[in-house]
């Protein structure tokens, strides 16, 4: 029998993160991914991770405003406390881990400038932070031995009156399928990013964990959140990291201007990324772009620096789009980026699932609030995932298995997945069904919303979801069946999808990512709120939670 | 723009499994790259074709494959470029067993990679703040921590194609990663333990500087270039003990004195002068040498001028000059 | 049409029938070749390995000596060329080349930049071309099938080999091979390793190599494996009978030198191009030449 106390499902920074802390704390703990660790989306994050230092003279407090700021007032204060409170421990533990972080003259970690920083606190490892501190986490889960699930898929989530008992898996290189139990289970499952097409996110972003913990009754909060990142390639979506701009790039239309001086003259192109990312559509729908884009322009920063600093991105560039950015400006639009939203947590990851935590992307908890400043999303990986990984051990040394039959369990989950294979192969192809759902989120939930476009993406959702029921999967068999992985993770984006079209149809304000043209002002009196939605008898249910406010009153948002 | 692949596929579920070609045309952007060319093999022609890939930016190192015979990431190769004779010919990784298409089994990789102990491994006290060091340290340890272990160098190692017992270049590279780090070992930075590990046959010293992870890799990491510096790491902390330590010393040494080779005394002196029986097992190929008349010279001269190569030595591998590289 | 010629070290040690064959063959191509008896061993990239700055000025004190003969380098060995052209690719960069110059300036040198060392295996390509080369084959080794054998060090990398300004490098041997009459054997070890830089670190291995190339090549059919570098014929030929026994079959394939092959089709003896040295037996492929006992 498989079993452990706390389970971690999604082996990216917050994962990881938890998974050690557990260990630490006592539990036997495993991680289950479905994908190799270092293979997590985690590894593409590029800038850097923020932290106030006080030796530096800097305050949490600075930190904890710019980010309450940054949310358009939506985060929640105590926890945007918690985690700034925590994030110059966070930093020294990382770097004692052994990241490779930039320097200072004095040998001390260097810091770079970021969006919506009043400062640099943003601490880096050239342009590929994320993956650098990827690694070193996988080097630390190697060293603490906690047991590794690797290309295992989580199909379900086992709860049995009300009580998590444990997951459902596939080994996806066996096909066999397994019951794993587990006193507390840990959704780390990242962001819902392919929903959207385009997005920068990685093909295996599908919202799994969001969709298991919301089928099985929790609750999602601020899903109507979605960041779209100023500077994305066009086609592909990749991303082309802020710390260009960090560096001091420019942000150009067509004729060469600096546009972003007529939406925030202070911060220019380090606004927020809300305030950048409308500012480049305005100007885009104005006609001042080319083909859909405005430009980047990193051409004054110098190649030495631009190979110091930004050599992976400038690799991006020649490789995607055949443009060398010491050369030349690189075309980029927003893109959707990343989730805000998520299954709604409190400061120590637990939902409202008894045994159920959830920390990282996939978790509101929330600090991002309406809009997630750069550099604070590898923060709050690390910090929620430790805090949350800490309170599982905790809460599974007092609690016990929750039985279930385990048989039944397999032989129910193995006959969905034989009905799913078993579907005649004359219903439409999932990649169609997925693009169709792709493109009208990115047509309707992108940087500029109103209400007809929304309910026009619901109707599609509706169309989508009945055509999924009969989408047939080409692969029969059991050996690494990529085609049905691809099935079960459609299911979950479409029910990553609803929530989010819902919320924003029903949010009737402006805040943060969410622009509506019907309703462009931010609306405290009736909106200052996080928008809950759960699932419920005929579909799923919204309702409201307050936004908790400790030191800072909300002021209208200038840059 | 249409592009056809030739892609060589497995399934192991069929009866007596055996690896078959199979051609695809697809159509893709015009700087589309292969992997978006094998996506759409997947989505449009064959969802039973069974590949590894997420980021499509070259971070996350799931989409290794041999292009042309030759590994690299399938989202790093543009399309155009690859297209040899009107096809593009894609194989799985080289070096590791194949689960199905274009999936390998990845074991030994990361068995490897554990063996070498990889996490930070400091010696002493832990500092309240950060460790200091240099920037000029951390930047020359972030070109080898650009690895994402996409096993592109380990597919074409010509090393591990007939000893799959070595190391290999992934392993050893991060290996570097710690031996080169400040903080890993004792005060000075110095990891003797692990040099020690990796001075034993099937580390270091197994590599045959065939170059092929240096072309391999998408990432700039260049682990040859890795495993020459753990040499000479190794070499500095004392461990020359070895043959191929002896190998270069001797290499160096004749090149110094006389300008040249000495093959004739390069073989004994790098299995050790003393090593009897490997000196006999010697004897058969050297009396063929002697008898076909392919005996290097027994007298060894001297190139003219070779004072001014020991000249060069002196300056630039002298004690100053050294000491001054550390 | 004259060089700098460069021959390396084991040309003259334990290749010593390359040397001549060499000179023979450049005669008929009328390229005439100043020694530079003064220029060091290139380092064979285990020198560089101890200390690449040492290796590189080595090299760069090579590339003056032929600028003050005013004469572009030959060398006859790929792991020569490939050292130098490494050593070449990081000179460029001038601060790096005022270094090195800092060392030879005691000697009177001075590396001013523009050294191109060429292997003989790319002077015929590009210097000589192909048809010309053509016109001199008199005896085309029509039947004989001829598996190529880079080695690695004329292959990658590929940058500071400029295979991108040159695409024809990439597959030099193989045309070399077609102009000389005979038919390419293509196998998959022709740019893999022979072996030899572990010849005495893990002898196992380096046989491995040995074996699994050569067998390779046999069992397509081959008559002959080509090769245009010593180094690694001293690995194929002398130690295939060690590497032979390791693998428990009979391998037998006769390793030549590119200038042998080359020799030999422009009407050369077998004698004259060296053959009776080599350690694996190349009477049956002087037999298939039709040109009497050597």
């Amino acid at each position: 029998m498989l079993e452990h106390d706390v389970l971690v499902i999604g082996a990216g920074l917050a994962g990881m993160r938890a998974a050690i802390a557990a260990r630490a704390g006592g539990a036997t703990v495993a991680i289950i991914s479905k994908v190799h660790p270092v293979r997590s989306h985690s590894n593409a994050a590029q800038g850097g991770i923020n932290a106030a230092l006080t030796d530096r003279g800097d305050e949490w407090e600075d930190h904890a405003y710019d980010t309450v700021k940054g949310s358009d007032f939506l985060g929640d204060q105590d926890a945007i406390e918690v985690m700034c409170k925590a994030a110059g421990q966070a930093l020294i533990d990382m770097e004692h881990f052994g990241v490779t972080f930039n320097r200072d003259d004095e040998g001390r970690l260097g810091t770079r400038a970021f969006g919506g920083q009043r400062r640099a606190r943003t601490f880096f490892v050239g342009d590929f932070t994320g993956q650098a501190l990827l690694h070193v986490m996988f080097e630390q889960l190697i060293k603490s031995g906690v047991r590794r699930y690797e290309e295992w898929f989580v199909s379900s989530l086992i709860i049995e009156d009300g009580q998590v008992c444990g997951v459902m898996a596939l080994e996806i290189r066996t096909g066999q399928v397994f019951a794993i139990r587990a006193k507390t289970v840990i959704f780390c499952t990242g962001g819902f990013g392919r929903v959207f097409e385009p997005s920068t996110n990685a093909l295996i972003c599908t919202g799994d964990g969001s969709a298991l913990a919301f089928n099985a009754g929790a609750e999602l909060m601020d899903m109507e959140m979605v960041q779209y990142h100023p500077t994305t390639l066009a086609g592909s979506g990749v991303l082309i990291s802020e710390a260009a701009r960090g560096e001091g790039a420019y942000l150009l239309d067509k004729d060469g201007n600096r546009f972003m001086e007529k939406y925030a003259p202070n911060m220019m192109e380090l606004a927020s990324r809300d305030v950048v990312s409308r500012a480049e559509q305005t100007e885009i729908n104005a006609g001042n772009g080319v083909d859909g884009c405005v430009y980047l322009d990193c051409r004054h920063l110098g190649e030495a620096m631009i190979m110091e600093k930004l050599s992976q991105i400038r690799e991006i560039g020649i490789d995607l789009v055949g443009v060398d950015m010491i050369t030349d400006p690189i075309p980029i639009r927003p893109g959707m980026h990343y989730a805000m939203g998520g299954i709604r947590t409190n400061v120590d990851g637990q939902t409202n699932l008894p045994g159920v935590y959830a920390a990282g992307e996939c978790a509101c908890v929330s600090v991002h609030g309406g809009n997630r400043l750069g550099a604070n999303s590898l923060l709050d990986t690390i910090v929620f995932g430790e805090r949350s990984g800490n309170h599982a051990a905790e809460a599974s040394r007092d609690s016990d298995y929750v039985e279930f039959n385990v048989d039944q369990a397999v032989r129910n989950e193995e006959k969905r997945i034989q009905d799913l294979l078993d579907r005649p192969q004359n219903g439409d192809r999932i990649a169609s069904v997925r693009l169709g759902m792709g493109e009208s989120m990115n047509r309707n939930l992108a940087v500029y919303r109103n209400e007809e476009g929304m309910k026009e993406t619901l109707g599609d959702l509706v169309e989508l979801q009945k055509r999924y029921e009969t989408v047939p999967v080409d692969n029969k068999g059991k050996v690494f069946n990529t085609d049905l992985i691809f099935a079960l993770e459609l299911g979950f984006m479409l029910d990553n999808a609803t929530p989010i079209a819902m919320s924003a149809l029903d949010r009737k304000d402006s805040r943060g990512a969410q622009a509506r043209t019907d309703y462009p002002d931010r609306d405290d009196e009736n909106w200052m709120k996080h928008l809950v939605i759960k699932k419920g008898e005929t579909g799923p249910e919204l309702s409201y939670a307050p936004v908790s406010i400790t030191q800072w009153t909300p002021e209208e948002r200038k840059y | 723009m249409d592009v056809k692949l030739n892609i060589k596929r497995f399934d192991p579920e069929v009866a007596d499994p055996q690896p078959y070609w199979e051609e695809f045309t697809v159509t893709i952007e015009d700087n589309g790259t292969v992997l978006d060319a094998l996506i759409k093999v997947r989505e449009d022609s064959d969802g039973a074709f069974s590949l590894r890939c997420s980021c499509r930016s070259s971070i996350c190192g799931s989409c290794a494959v041999r292009i042309n015979g030759h590994a690299g990431l399938a989202c790093k190769t543009q399309a155009a470029t690859a297209i040899k004779d009107g096809v593009i010919t894609v194989e799985p990784a080289g070096n590791m067993p194949v689960i199905k298409d274009l999936v390998v089994n990845f074991d030994s990789f990361w068995d490897k990679i554990n063996e070498i102990e990889p996490y930070l491994k400091p010696e002493g006290p832990e500092p309240e703040a950060e460790y200091i060091a240099s920037n000029e340290a951390m930047l020359h340890l972030s070109d080898v921590t650009s690895c994402i272990m996409c096993g592109s160098c380990f597919s074409d190692c010509t090393v591990l194609e007939v000893d799959p017992t070595f190391l290999g270049p992934a392993a050893l590279a991060k290996a570097y990663r710690f031996t080169a780090d400040p903080r890993d070992g004792d005060e000075n930075g110095l990891s003797i333990d692990r040099l020690e590990e990796l001075n034993k046959p099937t580390g270091m010293w197994d590599c045959t500087r065939c170059m092929e992870c240096v072309t391999a890799c998408p990432k700039g990491v260049a682990p040859m270039e890795r495993i020459m510096a753990l040499r000479d790491q190794a070499m500095e902390a004392g461990f020359t003990n070895t043959n191929g330590a002896r190998h270069t010393e001797a290499f160096s040494d004749s090149v110094e004195h006389s300008g040249w080779l000495d093959e004739l005394r390069l073989v004994p002196k790098s299995v050790g002068m003393t090593n009897v029986s490997a000196l006999i097992g010697y004897a058969p190929i050297a009396i063929q040498a002697i008898t076909h008349g392919k005996m290097p010279p027994i007298i060894h001269k001297k190139l003219p001028q070779s004072k001014n190569v020991g000249k060069i030595f002196d300056k630039v591998d002298g004690p100053e000059e050294r000491g001054r590289r550390r | 049409m004259k060089y700098a010629f460069f021959p390396g070290c084991v040309s003259r040690g334990g290749c010593p029938e390359l040397y001549p064959a060499t000179k023979l063959i450049c005669e008929k191509l009328g390229i005439e070749l100043q020694e530079m008896p003064a220029a060091s061993c290139t380092g064979a990239g285990v020198l560089q390995e101890k200390n690449e700055l040492l290796g590189d000025t080595l090299n760069a004190r090579t590339f003056a000596m032929a600028e003050a003969l005013d004469l572009p380098i030959l060398t006859i060995c790929s792991t020569c060329q490939g050292v130098m052209s490494q050593a070449n690719h990081r000179l460029k960069n001038p601060e790096y080349l005022a270094k090195v110059n800092g060392f030879l300036a005691e000697e009177g040198l001075e590396y001013k930049g523009n050294a191109n060392p060429k292997h003989l295996l790319w002077v015929l390509i590009e210097d000589v071309g192909l048809d010309n080369l053509l016109k001199l084959i008199t005896r085309p080794l029509a039947g004989m099938r001829m598996a190529p054998f880079y080695g690695c060090y004329i292959v990658r990398p590929t940058d500071a080999l400029e295979f991108e300004d040159n695409p024809g490098r990439e597959t030099a041997l193989e045309q070399i091979i077609e102009t000389i009459g005979a038919t390419v054997v293509d196998f998959e070890g022709k740019t893999r390793c022979c072996g030899f830089p572990i010849l005495t670190i893990n002898e196992k291995n380096s046989m491995a190599m040995v074996g699994k190339h050569t067998s390779e090549a046999k069992d397509l059919g081959a008559d002959a494996m080509i090769t245009p570098c010593p180094l690694c014929h001293l690995n194929l030929d002398s130690f295939q009978p060690k590497a032979a026994a390791q693998a428990g079959r009979d391998i037998g394939l006769p390793i030549l030198h590119m200038p042998q092959a080359i020799g030999l089709a422009m009407g050369l003896s077998p004698k004259e191009m060296g053959l009776q040295r080599h350690i694996v037996n190349t009477k049956p492929l002087i037999t298939q030449l039709g040109v009497g006992a050597v």
